[in-house]
């Protein structure tokens, strides 16, 4: 399907795809956390400033394990994945940066990124955006 | 028009020069040299371990004398400790930044007001125009740094450092900001070290003359909402940056001296006056433990050798903020009991940034913020407040706390280097890094073609700032930044993305010329399927100066690369993320300590048949490969012991980066 699109029309489409995705990821970590982890495939892995957390149930119990947090969103990026590293799979890489506060614990700058795979939904006729890896880490930026 | 200023401060055993390079009065450059003078250790100490010297000569001035039997009458009340805290003094300078760390040690309760005139004697020749025209002058009882100006030497600093405060100065340009101030200040000075935190923006300046006349310059200054600007005028250490680190052989000596403090079947470490502990004393090193460095080393070697600390006992180092210690709440987690009495703590908002540690007992009598409570009730509950766990404080019981039965995390999961999954892959990427790296920064990216897909795509993001990013040296890469919050137009969103293979490598052989840091990368595999590798690299690099285009600035980087396998067991980029920003102070202090290796792309000078020889016997005995090895002899001289005794030590700090040992 991808290769149907010309590459102007997939950036977009991706840029659209990314900002809906950050919307969305960050409003259930800081409002909905108990949702959270429906944005991951089963067998995603996140790996937490250098500490590795993959699966669902190991999701849950770390996100559950955070302090409540406020995330501010600063910088966004996206590329459209080349097909060779996904078998032809639509794929999605979204970059972040920006600010986060976690309850208890001073604010930080943080950098994250997301691989983003297209997936067949069994309640939807149309595919739905999982995370299939998620790596997060805080950064001191000079403000 | 650039202006280069010089000046020369001399502090005990060290001078510093000063060089500030400024363009335009909006950006500045501190350049600065801290060189050890070179006068003998025992004269240099006499002052920091005689505590009674300095009082002989100058204790009969007459305001001091009165401050100080005002303040001991009023530590007094205190003295018990849990008798109740005495009123509050108006005259307390409770958020002044005075900390005094370089007096002598004292009653913890006089230090504050120690004669600013420097004990140390020896070179005159920079000292003389230190303090223009007020050489003894000074108030009399006053409290602290504020309380105004007399007769213009108003401020006194023991360091000569000021910290210049503008409340609510984050809403202001830095390039409006500075060029107001600085053209209704009397005296000249450059700012050093500008920065925003919170709302406030600081600065520093290391003369009296100017520190004086800022504190003049506030409300004079009307912004465009018609508010007036204030300025305050703080007596201050040296900044942060300027404070010298434990050399790695005094590391040593500390871990020995605290080995030796530290009672095992307690799991209790006392660290209590450390800095007058005889085995650090006899040789000439000194602990003082509210410098951010020495901090850090103390609790490195907790983490390293006794991470099940129980009991810490940190009286009596007057610490004045607890920003260092925060670490403590991961590297110590099992710390229960921690004495900070006799300190310098002025406020019980410190205690927020420890107060993840779950602490049962806790000491904090004989610290200025003990005073700030209206009565018992009221500390207890400040204190409880932060650790509602506790049951004693200050040696007394406290009443069992009753607590619900949920329990909110505010403690976040430890950060941990580098996330590679398997050797196998750690080995796969570390060579893949350090041979991108080295094409990278060999001056010439067009080899960099080999690394990528032809269909490839590569972007970069810089932080937003509200400085004009072309002053910044971020201006290179900003009007490339390809951010999504930022950029609405789609056809600009396109452009800034490029792609195919052709594309990426004329964008970065366009990119300034650098020096990346192998040795502060930090490495997290993402994703690893078998067609897929993904793994994010951050550290820092600097820009090498071309034809003296480009300043030497040091940046940060984090990076995403995406790849698919390619032959022999090499990795070829699909998708390149790059995010660059500027480097942290902290950053700067750590980046390039460790030996680089050269490019692998300069041609390797033949060596010797006994260099090879030598060569091969270090590369079997260091375990580093020869690339390295090679780098390690050669930096010292083909002298085989000195650079076995340097690569044992860099080792130690672990300053050596993996990829060194990679065959």
């Amino acid at each position: 399907m991808a290769s149907t699109l010309d590459f102007r029309t997939h950036v977009d489409q991706s840029c659209r795809y990314s900002e809906e995705f950050v919307n969305i990821y960050y409003d259930c970590m800081d409002k909905k956390r108990r949702n959270l982890t429906r944005l991951y495939l089963d067998k995603a892995t996140l790996v937490w400033n250098g500490t590795a957390v993959s699966g669902q149930d190991a999701l849950s119990e770390f996100f559950e394990s955070l302090p409540s947090s406020e995330f501010q969103v600063q910088t966004l990026d996206c590329q459209p994945v080349h097909e060779h590293a996904t078998q032809g799979q639509t794929a999605l890489l979204v970059v972040t940066g920006g600010l986060v506060k976690f309850e208890g614990n001073k604010q930080r700058f943080f950098n994250q990124n997301f691989l983003l795979t297209a997936q067949a939904s069994p309640n939807n006729d149309q595919p739905v955006w999982k995370i299939a890896s998620d790596c997060f880490r805080f950064q001191d930026w000079n403000s | 028009m650039d202006r280069v200023t010089v000046c020369r401060r001399t502090y005990p055993n060290l001078a510093v020069v000063t060089r500030v390079l400024s363009d335009d009065c909006e950006d500045f450059m501190v350049r600065r040299e801290v060189t050890r003078t070179g006068f003998p250790h025992q004269e240099e100490h006499d002052d920091r371990t005689l505590p009674f010297r300095n009082r002989k000569g100058r204790g009969s001035h007459k305001g001091r004398s009165f401050d100080r039997s005002r303040r001991d009458r009023r530590r007094g009340n205190h003295a018990g400790g849990f008798g109740g805290p005495g009123p509050q003094s108006r005259l307390d300078d409770t958020d002044g930044d005075v900390t005094m760390s370089d007096n002598p040690p004292d009653n913890s309760s006089q230090n504050r007001f120690k004669p600013y005139v420097r004990p140390w004697r020896g070179d005159g020749r920079f000292d003389r125009d230190r303090r223009p025209g007020k050489g003894g002058g000074g108030r009399g009882g006053g409290g602290g740094a504020r309380g105004g100006d007399r007769g213009g030497g108003g401020l006194r600093s023991q360091s000569n450092w000021y910290k210049v405060t503008i409340p609510h100065g984050r809403k202001y340009d830095k390039k409006w900001l500075v060029p107001a101030i600085q053209n209704i200040c009397t005296v000249p000075y450059s700012p050093i070290q500008y920065h925003v935190d919170h709302n406030r923006v600081h600065f520093y300046v290391d003369d009296s003359a100017a520190a004086s006349a800022l504190q003049k310059c506030s409300h004079k200054i009307t912004d465009s909402d018609g508010y007036k600007v204030e300025v305050h005028v703080n007596p201050s250490n040296p900044p942060a940056f300027l404070a010298p680190a434990l050399k790695p052989e005094h590391l040593e000596h500390l871990r020995v001296c605290m080995a030796k403090r530290f009672d095992g079947s307690q799991q209790a470490l006392d660290l209590n006056n450390i800095r007058m502990d005889p085995d650090l004393v006899s040789q000439n090193i000194e602990v003082i433990l509210n410098r951010k460095t020495n901090m850090e080393a103390v609790i490195k070697i907790i983490e390293e050798n006794i991470p099940e600390l129980a009991c810490l006992n940190l009286s009596n180092n007057r610490i004045h903020k607890l920003d260092d210690l925060a670490d403590l709440v991961t590297k110590a987690p099992n710390l229960k009991a921690l004495n900070l009495s006799h300190n310098e703590l002025k406020t019980d908002r410190e205690l927020e940034k420890i107060k993840g540690l779950k602490l049962v007992e806790l000491w904090l009598n004989r610290n200025p913020l003990c005073e700030l409570f209206k009565d018992q009730a009221a500390y207890i509950s400040a204190v409880r407040q932060r650790f509602p766990r506790l049951l004693k404080l200050d040696g007394n019981d406290l009443p069992p706390p009753i607590g619900f039965d949920v329990e909110t995390p505010t403690t976040i999961p430890p950060c941990k280097g580098s996330y590679f999954g398997s050797d196998e892959i750690k080995t796969l990427v570390l060579r893949f890094l350090d041979q991108y790296y080295s094409i990278y920064d060999s001056g010439d990216r067009q080899p960099l073609l080999d690394a990528y897909h032809d269909g490839a795509s590569l972007s970069l993001t810089t932080p937003y700032s509200t400085q004009n990013p072309s002053r910044s040296s971020l201006g290179e890469y900003y009007k490339d930044s390809r951010n999504l919050k930022r950029i609405k137009d789609t056809t600009m969103r396109f452009r800034l993305l490029k792609h195919t293979r052709l594309n990426v490598v004329a964008f970065l052989n366009e990119l300034p010329k650098t020096q990346h840091d192998i040795a502060s990368f930090t490495v997290d595999v993402n994703t690893y399927t078998n067609t897929l590798l993904s793994f994010t690299v951050s550290g820092v690099f600097k820009e090498v100066v071309v034809d003296g285009k480009s300043r030497e600035s040091t940046m940060a980087f984090s990076r995403v690369f995406i790849t698919v396998p390619a032959g022999n067991s090499g990795l070829c980029i699909v998708n390149d993320q790059l995010f660059i920003r500027m480097a942290t102070t902290e950053e700067i202090r750590r980046a390039f300590v460790a030996p680089a290796p050269t490019p692998s792309s300069s041609p390797v000078p033949t060596l010797t048949a006994p260099q090879q020889e030598m060569l091969t016997a270090f590369s079997q005995k260091s375990g580093m490969n020869l690339e390295w090895s090679q780098k390690c002899l050669q930096d010292n001289g083909w002298d085989f012991n000195r650079a076995a005794q340097i690569f044992t030590q860099l080792k130690a700090e672990g300053k050596i980066p993996d990829v060194a040992f990679i065959k």
